[in-house]
């Protein structure tokens, strides 16, 4: 806060804000109209990006000072607080650190921005209990092909191009200290809020993860193992095998919210 | 002393409720009247946010305190914005809730500031039609909060005490009598903080606040970091003279430290509080009609 009247003054070299200020702010000894109007814009200067910052650790990280600051910059000269919480103010970052192209490691910088906007998405979304292991082993063997499953609304699925988790992880256990950039590797990452509401993040095999999307997207069991064959051919008798091994594992790590075979499970199937 | 407003209780002394303290909160259980939440960070659809306020709304009473309403922005408070805020209130069924008088928005891009208004019969109109309806909606006793400034506008034609306590007259509202804004924008300013305090009808003071803040020297910022400087308990101790035992919370958001500075925060305010309380003079006895 001491910077508050020190920092470079951006308004008193615009006329037409000092022509406002004179105009429309008392002039009361001490401080000038101007530099009182210029607290404000230091304020929100300073509240914004402070947001950002808390938001978006392992991109500022990833970046450092100097290009983070160049980006924040830019992101809060064409993106308007969207909603009255601060917790939305990051929701474009992912899509203009994609526009930024004077970035360093700019597809890198865009898996980590998703990366960590998926984190704020899932931290606070609805609660639902995840569904009884048991109810879903007690749905009929006939009832798959077109049941629907519900995914607990605490979850995203996110595919990226560098292992941005465990960068992310490094850069706030060592940040400042040089931390090694990674290679390429994709990842198909499902991002959850456990039953301990801590956020956690798995990588999940090719296969699962476009099921999963297609869960996602709503579609019946039955097309959705299609859909997933349609996004990974190669990968067509690993999702026809191991279907039934993916969804165990999805419930019993509480991705699944309910299952509808038509009736609510529980309810009378 | 002035009556108490009959709709809302005296809680005692109370601190806001922040995330580094909250460990300390619910393994120790301090003794402490109420918490004021930022209303904000609970209007959410669920995880951390709103499993920690049930767990402390099961063993403390809770006070939302807003900071996005807005109410004399271009636009009415937002509707959406409201109906988050009643689910909120109905949960924890507060004595009161508040917000401030300000403005922070214009359509379309919500500023995150608690921008100072205009002080013009037409702007206390508008903010008091706004601040009734919102508290008819709410169903609870809404109480705004005098902010801190650090500018004023050319147009201005009343002062701020009599802003704010025209607007509490007219919406029929209470008043959340921050002392620490008194004494920064008094400063900022140049007006007697006790011509602000004996002017304000105090018997629609529901709730103080009292906050540390940062003196830059040609201008005060409102920081809430640090400990209540000693003028602002004065005009504490002063303002508790006036209208009686009204419920008062300590606030500190910056460079937030221990648990236990907080309290003892809370502690002083309690003593000066009491202090106060017994130089308020007692009634006067009442005249004898009988015939000498």
């Amino acid at each position: 806060m001491a910077s508050l009247l020190v920092r470079d003054r951006a308004l008193p070299q615009d006329p037409r804000v000092v022509e406002a200020a004179l105009a429309a702010v008392r002039d009361s000894g001490g401080l000038s109209p101007v530099e009182r109007l210029e607290i404000y814009r230091e304020q929100y200067w300073l509240r914004h990006t402070a947001s950002l910052l808390e938001d978006f650790p392992g991109l500022s990280g990833l970046l450092g000072q100097r290009d983070w600051e160049r980006l924040v910059e830019g992101y809060l000269g064409v993106v308007r607080s969207p909603s009255w919480t601060l917790r939305d103010l990051g929701y474009r970052l992912p899509e203009h650190v994609e526009r930024a192209e004077w970035l360093p490691h700019r597809e890198l910088a865009r898996d980590m921005a998703r990366y960590e906007w998926a984190i704020i998405e899932v931290f606070d979304a609805a609660d639902a209990p995840p569904l009884d292991p048991a109810k879903l082993a007690a749905v009929p063997p006939d009832a798959w092909e077109n049941a629907r499953l519900e995914l607990v609304p605490a979850l995203a699925l996110l595919a990226v191009e560098y292992p941005v988790a465990e960068l992310r992880a490094s850069l706030r256990e060592r940040p400042g200290s040089g931390v090694a950039l990674p290679a390429r590797r994709r990842e198909c990452l499902v991002i959850h809020r456990d039953a301990e509401l801590s956020v956690t993040r798995r990588v999940v095999a090719p296969g699962a993860f476009a099921l999963l999307v297609a869960l996602a997207d709503g579609y019946r069991l039955g097309e959705a193992c299609e859909r997933a064959v349609e996004r990974e051919p190669d990968l067509a008798s690993e999702i026809e095998t191991k279907v039934g091994e993916w969804f165990t594992e999805f419930g019993s790590l509480g991705w699944v919210a309910n299952v509808d075979v038509g009736s609510r499970l529980g309810e009378d199937v | 002393m002035p009556p108490r407003p009959p709709r809302v209780p005296d809680l005692g002394v109370g601190i806001g409720l922040r995330v580094p303290h909250y460990r300390a909160i619910l393994d120790e259980r301090p003794p402490v009247d109420f918490f004021e939440i930022i209303s904000e960070n609970f209007m959410v659809r669920g995880g951390k946010p709103r499993h920690h306020l049930e767990l402390f709304a099961e063993r403390y009473r809770l006070v939302p305190h807003g900071v996005s309403l807005g109410i004399g922005g271009p636009e009415p408070p937002c509707r959406e914005y409201l109906t988050e805020l009643k689910k909120l209130v109905r949960r924890l069924a507060p004595p009161w809730v508040s917000d401030h008088f300000c403005w922070s928005g214009v359509p379309g891009m919500h500023l995150h500031e608690l921008l100072p208004l205009p002080q013009t019969r037409e702007v206390a109109a508008l903010v008091a039609e706004r601040a009734r309806v919102v508290q008819d909606f709410l169903e609870v006793p809404l109480a705004l909060e005098n902010t801190s400034s650090y500018l004023e506008f050319s147009s201005n034609t009343l002062t701020e005490w009599q802003f704010v306590s025209e607007v509490a007259d007219q919406a029929d509202i209470g008043l959340l009598f921050d002392v620490n804004n008194v004494y920064v924008s008094a400063t900022n300013h140049g007006f007697d903080p006790l011509t602000f305090i004996s002017s304000i009808p105090v018997e629609r003071i529901f709730q103080i606040h009292v906050a540390g803040h940062t003196n830059l020297g040609p201008v005060i910022i409102d920081t809430h970091r640090g400990a209540v400087v000693p003028e602002v308990w004065d005009l504490y101790a002063e303002t508790i003279r006036r209208a009686g035992p009204i419920s008062t919370l300590v606030e500190w958001d910056e460079e937030i430290p221990e648990l236990p500075v907080v309290l003892s925060e809370a502690a002083t305010a309690r003593r000066i509080r009491d202090d106060a309380m017994s130089r308020i003079p007692a009634p006067l006895p009442l005249r004898s009609t009988s015939p000498p």
